[in-house]
């Protein structure tokens, strides 16, 4: 076998003989299995061909706060990974922990033990072996029972150098009746050559728990693979309000569920994703209703421009037993060149009688007569475009209710449009002479 | 100060609508264009505006003498040109205030001052009867058809035009609201503005006097006059004026 370039030796020995177990047999996973390709309905397929593993290495940093553009500087804590360590950790608030998962494994061994993979099997494909054995660093978040948190805590991960492999955790244990927000970054730089993100995130909130979070992902001009699963389990009466914001990278390949597991349980997610010049974006996500009397809404909108791809498979899966279960999915997507490629599709899985589940989808393009109607008002073509779009998108960037970080989704949406501004008023001066 | 119209012949994909049409609306002159459904009434109006959905294969438009015809819709507003649409369009995720504040910036050097906006867009409100609440909405996302057509109004008011196209913005209106919309356009009468009321009925006319009225048939402008035109229309309906053309044509 060719020598492993990501050792998981290089990871530090740790007390916990549990997550030592999990990083052995995902191993061996990982090195029984091919590089995977995914392939869908025949003509959708994810290929990870152009992607050099062996070229990519774990990276480590002095400590240190790199520059960065979060939206909104206030916040409960601040932890910022950089390659393959933590480089640096802010914490405001004394009544919750957040700290490496390295640091956690030591100082919070039961709480890990009892959550970490839980939902996250360390042998569900390749990628997921693959952070399951090497990830490092890592980020813990603990929010105990009735602790409200007020500022939110961010999460930052950073890939700025080419050749950068990135093995990612985040485990969020989220009390009972606790209230948090929780805003989770990924942000990469403008290099040339390539990188690999491999994440592993999952949440478990707790009875009765209210949680706000967010993922924002701009991995830049580089050549950033994104690979990454992330679970969300929501318990009994809690609620979980989730907003994924894909702005950027080479290729991602990412798994996004939200589980409502114990009755009165509720969850939100709202997503959206804009792709643009070569980019590759191959979402699936699935709302799992586990027990009865949950409720769900899951609504996602995409744009593209340039020769980008991006799918987008939305699943409600309801399991036999979870009757009374009340929720819908959505998703659109807006083509913005005339050689992007989009698919979305929604599809439903009910195990059970007496429930409420309906779902839709839709791919269009920007509407001549509402770029008509704009310009007669004496607004131009392409801020008519703009405002069109950025008024599509609004619905999920004000579900952030953020308004710092709002205002950096709607300045990076307006900077993608700006960039391909010509190829969209050729797309729709094309389409008007046509129609 | 004119808008002129000569010799337009205008055709979508299908079929060529208007076969000829003249028309000059001077500036503090009120004209109704009538005429029945598919006359080209709205054909005219979008044409004027620059609907890419219609070609002129055919004559010109004049705005106070500057050739038009081929001009970007966005040119033509800022040349002073409007149009209030039969059927708006919906813009989601972009509040009537925030709309009418791009749209008025459009046509200035300097963007308008908050206060300044603030206080034109109340007046312009309470002219209109319409409630603080409204312009906090989504443009025309859920409106009823009466929401809309005095949504139109509110941008002819604070976009101050110097020529106003209104296509069939009486239809659909209950006689509350069109009284409503009517002494919104009164309002805005006067020497530094003209208007072209596009209608079926002569009901909106009874508030709105025109001082030139015109009938449109099979794209043409068969019968012009003054506001008696329309009184004996009423009476008499567009059979009577199709008939007349056809006697001419025997």
């Amino acid at each position: 076998m060719a020598p492993n370039p990501h050792p998981a030796q290089s990871a530090p020995a740790t007390a916990s003989g549990l997550v030592e177990d999990r990083r052995r047999a995902a191993l061996e996973v990982y090195e029984s299995q091919e590089l995977p390709t995914w392939r869908r309905s025949g003509f959708w397929t994810t290929s990870l061909r152009g992607l050099d593993l062996d070229a990519l290495e774990p990276k480590r940093y002095e400590a240190g706060l790199p520059e960065l553009d979060l939206g909104d500087d206030a916040h409960s804590a601040l932890i910022v990974q950089r390659g393959a360590n933590v480089v640096h950790t802010d914490l405001n608030d004394d009544q919750i922990v957040v700290m490496p998962l390295e640091q956690a494994v030591e100082e919070h061994a039961d709480l890990v033990e009892a959550h970490i993979g839980k939902r996250l099997p360390h042998d569900e494909g390749k990628f997921a072996a693959g952070t399951a054995a090497f990830w490092t660093g890592g980020v813990f978040i603990h929010v105990p029972n009735n602790v409200q948190v007020e500022k939110p805590i961010q999460v930052v991960w950073v890939i700025d150098e080419p050749g950068t492999a990135q093995w990612a955790h985040t485990l969020v244990v989220v009390g009972e009746n606790a209230e948090v927000r929780i805003r989770e970054f990924f942000l990469g730089g403008d290099f040339d050559g390539q990188a690999l993100h491999a994440g592993a995130f999952e949440l478990y909130a707790g009875t009765g728990a209210q949680v706000d979070l967010a993922h924002y992902q701009d991995w830049g001009r580089g050549d950033v693979y994104d690979l990454s699963t992330r679970r969300v389990e929501v318990g009994r009466d809690a609620r979980v309000k989730w907003v994924p914001i894909h702005l950027g990278g080479k290729l991602t390949k990412q798994t996004l569920d939200i589980i409502t597991a114990e009755p009165g349980s509720d969850m939100r997610h709202t997503g959206m994703y804009f792709t643009e010049r070569e980019e590759h974006l191959d979402l699936f996500t699935t709302d799992k209703h586990e027990a009865a009397h949950t409720t769900g809404d899951t609504v996602w909108k995409g744009a593209l421009t340039g020769d980008s791809r991006a799918s987008y498979e939305g699943l409600i899966h309801i399991i036999p037993g979870a009757s009374e279960v009340d929720t819908y999915l959505q998703t659109h997507s807006m083509l913005l060149s005339p050689k992007a490629k989009s698919d979305a599709i929604p599809s439903l899985i009910v195990e059970v009688d007496n429930v409420k589940a309906s779902h839709g989808g839709t791919i269009g393009e920007l509407d001549p007569e509402q770029i008509f109607y704009m310009m007669t008002r004496g607004i131009s073509r392409a801020e008519a475009v703009r405002v069109l779009v950025e008024g599509y998108f609004e619905e999920v960037v004000q579900r952030l209710d953020d308004p710092g970080l709002e205002e950096l989704v709607r300045r990076r949406i307006s900077e993608k449009l700006a960039r391909a501004e010509d190829q969209v008023r050729e797309f729709i001066g094309e389409r008007a002479e046509t129609s | 100060m004119t808008l002129e119209v000569q010799n337009l012949h205008v055709r979508t994909e299908e079929r060529e609508i208007l076969h000829g049409v003249d028309l000059v609306v001077r500036k503090g002159e009120t004209h109704a264009l009538m005429g029945p459904n598919g006359s080209g009434k709205s054909t005219l109006a979008n044409t004027l505006m620059g609907n890419p959905n219609y070609e002129v294969t055919e004559g010109r438009i004049l705005l106070n003498g500057e050739d038009l015809t081929e001009a970007d819709p966005d040119e033509r507003a800022r040349a002073g040109l409007f149009m209030a649409f039969q059927y708006p369009a919906t813009i989601p995720g972009v509040s009537i205030a925030n709309f009418l504040r791009m749209a008025v910036n459009a046509r200035r050097e300097e963007p308008i001052k908050v206060k300044e906006f603030g206080a034109m867009l109340g007046e312009n409100m309470d002219l209109l009867k319409i409630s603080r609440d409204f312009t906090s909405r989504y443009l025309n996302e859920g409106f009823s058809g009466g929401e809309k057509k005095r949504a139109e109004i509110l941008q002819l008011a604070m976009l101050q035009p110097e020529f106003a196209v209104l296509d069939e913005t009486d239809s659909g209106l209950d006689i509350d609201a069109l009284r409503i919309v009517a002494e919104g356009v009164n309002a805005m009468r006067g020497d530094e503005r003209g208007f072209l009321i596009i209608t079926h009925y002569t009901r909106i006319l009874e508030y709105v006097k025109p001082d030139f009225v015109h009938i449109l048939l099979d794209g043409r402008i068969e019968r012009e006059g003054g506001s008696e035109l329309a009184d004996e229309l009423e009476d008499k309906g567009y059979e009577f004026v199709r008939e007349e053309v056809g006697a001419r044509g025997a």
